[in-house]
């Protein structure tokens, strides 16, 4: 949602005069960037267990994180008052990391200052560009009529008793489904944030970011034995999407595959083919591949794709995106936390490495411009390159021909528990739930196994690419530093070979 | 030179007014219907100085104040926070979190815990020896120096330029100097104040290296101290460098039922498990592998587990869980045997239980070696156990809670007659944590000082392995 201007304004207390004030005060040591992010945040919680909505609770979070930039280096500050005192004491704080200790006590030029810092913001520095000058500045008020997340229903503005029936539905209809069914847990969280951000260049962005996400656990016993099953999904959405069609669609997400995972067993482990499900797959492209593009690893020289850029890296048929436009969706974005508009940015096209993804500091270091994926968890952190939804686009095959093709191989549906490492490439991903492929069949249920690769191979040896992308719209959170709200989404791919760690 | 705000008066310390408002709160949330009220008033201080490749990059200076509200209403209970800390705000914020929680189901399990079980010698907040003053006397310039002493990017760099057998290059040094101050003050409607400082000193390193083939490699170390002068972070960049460097040109080693010996810089992979196992509310939720296992043997005679809270002078200890329940030093694990379930005052009316707290507060695994011997370096075991496996890292996994089945990915070094002898990735551990630790080998005395939990090298037998 994109309010009139003034209703930020009112919220943080502030004047346009001040945000101008207070940037300048950021570069009063010599630094060459500051910026200002307000935060105001309300979040509602509600808890369904052993069938009854017995706890909740909200939470309020205010504040501005001021971060002055000298070069790549970055100072950071942040208060928990947005008056003049304790913004101006955080701005100073933050504009320490020039180096240039000056004199607090004497006034400063606010519009030399400003004037100063965008005439600079022209020049990326030798070795990068060859010395080429760019501009790169976002100009302009939000644009209400292009807001990726407009919401009906405030989460801030209902009241408790209107989302209790939600989840008394939720666990009858839940409770209805299966008579395995021993627990179950919900979580109900809504949240609305405001934003307002400012930056030395003079340029003002805000908007309200609302989010919605609904967790469920729920436990089944069977002749002794027990399984349990996590579902999620979150949208960036009001209350208005606490629908009947939602209940629907994690009543059935509770029973999927449940027999199945009674069933299940642990296989023989081995290098073989692995057939990715579409949909929560993408994580796989999260975790495997969309971390190494982030050019803070790059800048660093951390990365597995570190001069890799223009190089082909994977099948001509493969294009991958990290995408900030999708309507609703919980990584969507209008601004980043730098007030860069949110953007589509493809990393890989047509098989081609084509881009990192940037934030200014970043940006400015390889003399491009920066894609909207600088992130931040709250206004207590610095924004560092993050993702937002990740998945890969279509190919041309269909699912049962993909699967049809294996002799003998795994078919992939749920994963958890994702990790990499950066620099090697290497991951892991622990899979919930799966199938044995023989012969082009599904033939029995598996369980408990890793799937063990290495990013770039991984992709390198995706040999096939279906046309049934889906975006998952579990609550998915990447917490690299800081935590924020990100999705993924893949077609049902198939990778000739990965290790799969069984017995 | 970087110039922060001092903090000669600590701002981190709760001052006498903020803790009058947390008073003044509980008495408004009484007269505004509450029946009972719990209030916690958490405020912190964080200043971090981040260097990269030996330059200063990063400064950051965090100031947090947060009231949380456990309110019980009409047999209704919710919680609330803000860190919004304006009376007026305050009044307003009470009254709509206790309207809201009239709206809740009733649920008559909910309550303060029972002054017989509250601390009631937490009152300075410095009884357990936790907080340095010299915290006060910290200037930017102090913290600057740590920071880049620690680092040793531009003595390797150098040592690359002018000796032709180091195989690898260093391709980055990320250093973080870091000390913080944290005060929560906890009060009740039932009289309870209790009140926990601490300071802390910290500096961690992450290294990359490029080896001769191009292959990268990772590692890390860090080490803390709640005191400034135990706080030693010389030998951090070496550590670091070292596992990294060892990790290089990783080998594919077949797998098989294998001796496993988990350094102690991971080991808690082994133990979380278990104590969330333990926690009363798993326990409850029937998705506990450890259900119904009080006072029976479960593991190996060898498995000796502590909750040792209140052990004055270490990290991590506190007088007080966060219902203002008395911590306390007792067996959790006993010769394998189940001593203590985790158990707050809800669980406890919800299940009969007996309450204890909730939940353990400083884990100790005592060693324990076949031998006898009670000085067990990660070295002495890995010659104890001759072959296997030793585990420095987990690189994805789960476990499930319910019936304590596990699968990780592991890195590490492969070891034969008691020697390291290649590091080793793509590997898979799978199995059970009851399994595991009925195949307990070795516990060692190596737990490092600077944890808030001991937990040492562990050595477990005929763990499956895959490849």
């Amino acid at each position: 949602m994109i309010y009139d201007k003034n209703y930020y304004l009112d919220i943080f207390k502030i004047t346009e005069n001040n945000l101008k004030t207070i940037a300048a005060e950021g570069l009063s040591k010599g630094g060459d960037y500051s910026d200002l992010f307000f935060e105001n945040t309300f979040y509602t919680q509600l808890m369904l267990k052993d069938g009854n909505v017995t706890s909740g609770g909200f939470n309020v979070d205010y504040g501005v994180g001021i971060r002055v930039l000298k070069g790549e280096k970055t100072g950071y500050a942040y208060s928990e008052k947005t008056d003049i005192k304790s913004m101006t004491e955080a701005a100073r704080t933050a504009a320490s990391i020039a180096g240039n200790s000056g004199n607090p006590s004497s006034p400063i030029n606010v519009d030399k200052l400003l004037r100063d810092a965008r005439d600079t913001a022209t020049f990326v520095k030798a070795g990068n560009n060859g010395d080429r000058m760019i501009r790169k500045f976002f100009p302009g008020e939000p644009n209400p009529a292009a807001d990726r997340y407009p919401f009906a229903e405030d989460w801030k503005k209902t009241e408790t008793s209107v989302l209790i029936p939600f989840l008394d539905k939720l666990q009858n209809r839940l409770a209805s489904c299966d008579d395995r069914i021993i627990k179950i847990i919900a979580m109900l969280s809504g949240q609305t944030s405001d934003y307002l951000m400012y930056n030395s260049f003079r340029e003002m962005k805000y908007d309200t970011k609302p989010m919605g996400s609904i967790s469920v656990s729920v436990i089944f016993s069977k002749n002794g034995k027990t399984e349990s099953k996590s579902f999620s999904r979150s949208f960036r959405m009001g209350t208005e999407m606490l629908t009947d069609t939602l209940i629907d669609e994690l009543a059935s997400k509770a029973v999927e595959g449940i027999d199945d995972m009674f069933a299940a067993k642990r296989p023989k482990g081995g290098k073989m083919p692995v057939v990715m499900s579409a949909g929560a797959s993408g994580i796989l492209l999260h975790e495997a591949m969309g971390h190494a593009f982030e050019a803070d690893f790059i800048r660093k020289g951390q990365s597995i794709f570190n001069g890799r850029m223009g190089q082909k890296i994977c099948d001509g048929k493969i294009n991958i995106v990290d995408d900030g436009t999708i309507k609703g969706n919980r990584g969507s974005l209008n601004f980043d936390d730098e007030g860069v508009p949110g953007q589509k940015t493809y990393m890989v096209s047509n098989g081609i490495l084509t881009s990192y993804l940037h934030d200014r500091i970043s940006a400015k270091f390889f003399g491009v411009s920066p894609t909207g994926n600088g992130r931040r968890e709250s206004f207590r952190y610095n924004p560092v390159p993050r993702m937002r939804a990740t998945y890969m686009e279509n190919g041309d095959a269909d699912k049962t021909d993909i699967i049809s093709s294996v002799k003998k191989g795994i078919y992939v549906c749920d994963f958890s528990n994702g990790q990499v490492k950066i620099g090697e490439g290497d991951f892991t991903f622990y899979v919930k739930r799966s199938y044995l492929i023989e012969n082009g069949k599904l033939t029995r249920p598996l369980k408990d196994i890793n799937i063990i690769g290495n990013g770039p191979q991984a992709l390198a040896d995706i040999i096939a690419v279906g046309n049934d992308l889906k975006i998952d719209d579990s609550t998915w959170t990447c917490g690299k530093e800081q935590n924020v709200p990100v999705s993924c989404g893949i077609p049902t791919v198939l990778v000739k070979s990965l290790t799969v760690g069984g017995e | 030179m970087i110039k922060q705000t001092e903090n000669m008066n600590i701002t981190g310390i709760t001052d006498e007014n903020e803790r009058r408002l947390a008073a003044e709160c509980l008495d408004f949330a009484i007269r505004e219907g509450a029946d009972k009220a719990r209030i916690t008033l958490d405020k912190s201080l964080l200043n971090k100085f981040a260097t990269l490749n030996g330059t200063l990059d990063r400064v950051s200076q965090c100031l947090d104040r947060t009231l949380t509200f456990c309110l019980f209403v009409n047999g209704r209970y919710g919680v609330s926070s803000t860190n919004r800390l304006d009376e007026n705000e305050l009044k307003d914020f009470i009254s709509k979190a206790i309207s809201e929680i009239k709206m809740l189901a009733p649920d008559p399990c909910r309550d303060l815990p029972s002054k017989e079980r509250t601390e009631k010698n937490a009152r300075t907040g410095k009884e357990l020896g936790l907080f340095d003053e010299v915290f006060g006397t910290m200037t930017a310039g102090k913290r600057v120096k740590a920071a880049l002493e620690a680092s040793g990017y531009a003595h390797r760099k150098e040592e690359e330029k002018n000796r032709k057998d180091i195989p690898s290059i260093l391709i980055s040094e990320e250093g973080e100097y870091s000390d913080s101050v944290s005060d929560t003050y906890i009060i009740d409607s039932d009289g309870l104040e209790c009140r926990h400082m601490e300071t802390s000193f910290e500096y961690g390193v992450e290294i990359t290296l490029q080896g001769p083939q191009g292959d990268k490699s990772g590692g890390f170390w860090w080490t803390a101290s709640p005191w400034l002068k135990d706080f030693d972070a010389s030998g951090c960049f070496e550590e670091a460098l070292g596992r990294a460097s060892a990790k290089l040109n990783p080998q594919f080693i077949n797998g098989g039922k294998m001796n496993m010996v988990v350094g102690t810089e991971v080991a808690s992979k082994m133990v979380t498990p278990i104590l969330n196992a333990l926690n009363g509310f798993s326990i409850q939720q029937e998705n506990s592998f450890l259900k119904d296992s009080l006072d029976k043997k479960i593991f190996s005679e060898r498995m000796n587990i502590e909750d040792m809270g209140r052990t004055a002078g270490t990290a991590g200890a506190k007088l007080f869980d966060s219902e203002g329940v008395a911590t306390v030093n007792a067996p959790i694990i006993k010769n394998g045997m189940v001593k203590k379930y985790a158990v707050n005052t809800y669980i406890a009316n919800k299940t009969g239980l007996k309450p204890t707290i909730e939940s353990f507060t400083r884990i100790k695994v005592l060693p324990f070696a076949e031998n006898g011997s009670r000085e067990l370096t990660q070295k002495d075991i890995i010659s104890l156990c001759s072959e296997g496996i030793l585990v420095t890292g987990f690189n994805g996994g789960n476990y499930n809670p319910a019936t304590g089945d596990f699968s990780y990915g592991i890195e590490g070094f492969g070891f034969k007659g008691g020697k390291i002898t290649c590091p080793v990735s793509g590997m898979v551990i799978t199995g059970n944590f009851i399994t595991l630790w009925n195949n307990l080998i070795a516990c060692g005395s190596d737990s490092r000082i600077c944890s808030s939990d001991r937990i040492p090298t562990l050595a477990f037998s005929d763990v499956d392995f895959s490849s």
